[in-house]
């Protein structure tokens, strides 16, 4: 029994046992000492019965020995039944004779009458079969005569008998108390053992099962007390525990399940983005916060002539070995500065706009993103564009000047004489002709600007004479439309400055013609030039339709016309203040107007007085 | 006697027109159509003043300067060059090749034509 291997068990079964050694030794001492108080009590009462009874014997032995020995025996058989401890009498006569023995039922012959009436005195001794244990084997009451010499004597024989059954049987009590004493703690260990160690036991089972994992498995100890508690809160705890861990498990297998997902979405994602970065049309180069280049698309790769296995990791400086990328890293100098749409060009078929973006991660920066998109394309467009704007300009300037020396030696009478009238529509002719050669040179002018090929030839010129000669010719005009015209110049003598005198008479014409173009009949025009030691400053000033304020931001650029003035005049092709913008800063100065719509405007510049350039002619 | 003038232009009308008004102011007008014939005929002619025009096919204005440099007489001759563009780095070459004027196509007239010869040689 596997419930007897506890320590908890064999101590309890050895305590008993002890106690029961215990028991059956203190039993063993009682019945000794009882047995000493039995003998003591029997040997006392034998000693009184010896006394008591011996008168009754000799009274009886008078009466009836002789003449009814059986009455004689009765008596004796009575009285030796008064006490179990007298097993035997005996009367011995004279020379050791026996007269009577309980035992003996024959009358023994020849025995002659004895009157023990006639002893002088009674003498009681015993003799001890077994003196260690106190016990008197017999008793012997002796009568005496006169002359001191026994007579007769009645010998009792002692039997403890009785005291031997008190004895056997409180041994066999005792060894019976021992042995109900025994079964009874062996009985009281099974209780415990069932009771409390076999929950325990369950308990204990229960819970190795559990803690290998089997949390389906219960605990069965439905004993009500704590540790039948104890169980149902560890059945509470595992449930719970089942309940947890499986949705634990089913957690961790959805979670896996959802981070396996997302793993693959992320790598599709990331497949997705690096599909999408290396076919980009646009060249993308990535490089980290320390300016080394870790990313280089196809396009990128194509466009500098290298693959990325040669140049990934590399540093700035390392990267301008590379003959392609060396215009880069020349493009950014030190490190990648922040650029948006600015040129780049790589070869004469190759031109770029170059955009960097700065790479973000957790609000630090981790690099920078270098997109070059190809506008070769769109350059070589352009440029057809422009060279065609230039060819078909240039190609109408010859039958437009042949009209126009034409008409002009018609008009001379070179080619014969005309009349009044067919002067008057020549004359006509001649001045649409000559918007048109207008209209074409801005057109040039405009390719030439966009080609870079307007080249200045400045020198030193009175600017006030340029003025002088534009609103020359610009009288006519004004008075036409009746236009009161008002001219303020500094009463000192200008310094020279260093202009195209061609281009800036351009810049005022375009100036004036607008100002007397857009404004209305009787209206108003003022012209200001004023200088500090710096610059001059040129004001037209006109009380005109005005610029819509909308608009204003892009007068400046080609082709623009106000909405209000496509109502009012149709000719003009919004060219004349792009070229003038130009014209003035390249001369570094400054154009601007001020205006509000139907209010009139006022256009401005001013032109820098350069003193190193005025030595440098001189 | 009247001066010789030497047009070398190819387009038509202004070879005519300028023909034209030469003639009434008084000028011999010559005419070549390309700069290989007007080589030939300031060869032959001998003219006071040439007016070149530089874009011009199979020898252009600039390439007959060139041509005239090599000769002593020839490149005494006082050319006044008519520019199709105007652009400075044109008017710029021919100044260096000996051009004593220019004339820019569309911008100029008649009358400016016989201003700027007469600025050269006179009436």
């Amino acid at each position: 029994m596997i419930i007897f291997r506890s320590l908890k068990s064999k101590f309890a079964i050895g305590i008993s046992c002890i106690l029961i050694l215990v028991f059956l030794a203190q039993a063993f001492i009682n019945i000794r000492a009882t047995e000493k108080k039995l003998i003591e009590g029997a040997n006392r009462e034998s000693f009184i019965f010896a006394q008591l009874a011996a008168k009754s014997f000799v009274d009886a032995y008078e009466f009836y020995y002789f003449s009814d020995f059986q009455k004689f025996r009765e008596v004796v058989e009575d009285a030796k039944k008064l006490t179990p401890y007298i097993s035997r009498v005996r009367l011995k006569g004279e020379a050791g004779k026996i007269l009577f023995d309980t035992q003996d039922i024959e009358i023994k012959e020849g025995v002659g009458p004895v009157s023990l009436e006639q002893a002088v005195r009674a003498e009681l001794s015993y003799d001890y079969k077994n003196k260690k244990k106190g016990r008197l084997s017999e008793i012997t009451y002796s009568f005496f005569d006169e002359s001191g010499s026994e007579q007769h004597s009645l010998i009792y024989s002692i039997s403890y008998q009785a005291v031997e059954r008190e004895n056997l049987s409180a041994i066999t009590r005792a060894f019976f108390l021992a042995l109900l004493l025994l079964n009874l703690s062996i009985f009281l260990i099974s209780f415990l053992t069932i009771r409390i160690t076999k929950p325990l036991l369950e308990l204990e089972q229960g819970t190795q099962i559990i803690a290998k994992g089997n949390l389906e498995h219960r605990l069965r100890i439905k004993t009500g007390d704590e540790i039948g508690r104890l169980a149902e809160e560890f059945n509470k705890m595992a449930e719970k525990l089942r309940v947890f861990i499986r949705a634990l498990v089913e957690s961790k297998s959805t979670l896996e399940k959802r981070i396996k997902e997302r793993t693959r979405e992320l790598e599709e994602e990331k497949n997705k983005t690096l599909a999408i970065v290396a076919n980009l049309p646009d060249g993308v180069l990535v490089f980290d916060e320390k300016n080394n280049l870790t990313l280089m698309n196809s396009k990128a790769q194509e466009f500098f002539n290298v693959s990325l296995e040669k140049v990934r990791g590399k540093s700035l400086f390392q990267l301008s070995i590379f003959p392609g990328l060396k215009l880069l890293v020349n493009f950014f100098g030190e490190e990648i500065r922040k650029v948006f749409r600015e040129d780049f060009v790589l070869t004469e078929q190759l031109a770029f706009k170059i955009t960097t973006l700065p790479l973000m991660r957790e609000e630090k920066g981790a690099g920078n993103l270098v997109i070059l998109h190809d506008v070769s394309r769109e350059r070589l467009v352009e440029r057809m564009k422009t060279e065609f704007v230039a060819l078909t300009a240039h190609q109408l300037r010859t039958p437009l000047s042949a009209i126009k020396w034409t008409i002009r030696m018609l008009l001379d009478g070179d080619l014969g004489r005309i009349t009044k009238n067919q002067k008057e529509f020549l004359e006509k002719t001649y001045k649409s002709n000559e918007k048109m050669i207008a209209l074409i040179n801005d057109l040039l002018n405009v390719t030439r600007i966009e080609e870079g090929r307007y080249i200045y030839k400045p020198i030193l010129a009175d600017f006030l004479e340029i003025v002088h000669e534009v609103v020359r010719s610009s009288k006519g005009a004004m008075q036409r439309r009746g236009i009161s015209f008002k001219i303020n110049l500094p009463k000192e003598k200008l310094p020279e400055v260093f202009v195209d005198k061609e281009k800036i008479k351009l810049v005022i014409e375009n100036l004036l013609d607008n100002a007397i173009k857009y404004t209305k009949p009787n209206g108003k025009v003022a012209l200001s030039v004023k200088n500090s030691i710096k610059e001059l400053e040129f004001d037209v000033q006109d009380t005109g339709v005005g610029i819509p304020k909308d608009q204003q931001e892009r007068v400046f650029t080609k082709f623009f016309r106000g909405a209000n003035v496509m109502r009012l005049e149709t000719e003009g092709y919004g060219l004349g203040l792009f070229i003038s913008k130009n014209i003035i800063e390249a001369h570094g100065g400054k154009i601007w107007f001020e205006s509000q719509e139907g209010n009139g405007a006022k256009f401005s510049f001013v032109l820098p007085i350069n003193n190193k350039n005025q030595s440098k002619k001189a | 006697m009247a001066k010789k003038v030497l047009i070398v232009e190819d387009e038509e009308i202004i070879v005519d027109l300028l023909q034209k008004k030469l003639k009434n102011e008084g000028y011999d007008a010559l005419v070549a159509r390309d700069g290989d014939e007007g080589l030939k005929v300031m060869r032959k002619s001998n003219p006071d003043l040439i007016l070149l025009d530089i874009l011009m096919p199979k020898m252009s204005g600039l390439e007959v300067m060139a041509e005239m440099q090599k000769d002593e007489r020839l490149k005494k001759i006082p050319i006044i060059v008519i520019s199709n563009s105007g652009q400075p780095v044109e008017i710029d070459k021919a100044q260096r090749f000996g051009a004593k004027d220019w004339l820019v196509k569309a911008e100029f007239d008649p009358q400016e034509v016989i201003d700027k010869i007469e600025k050269q040689i006179g009436k």
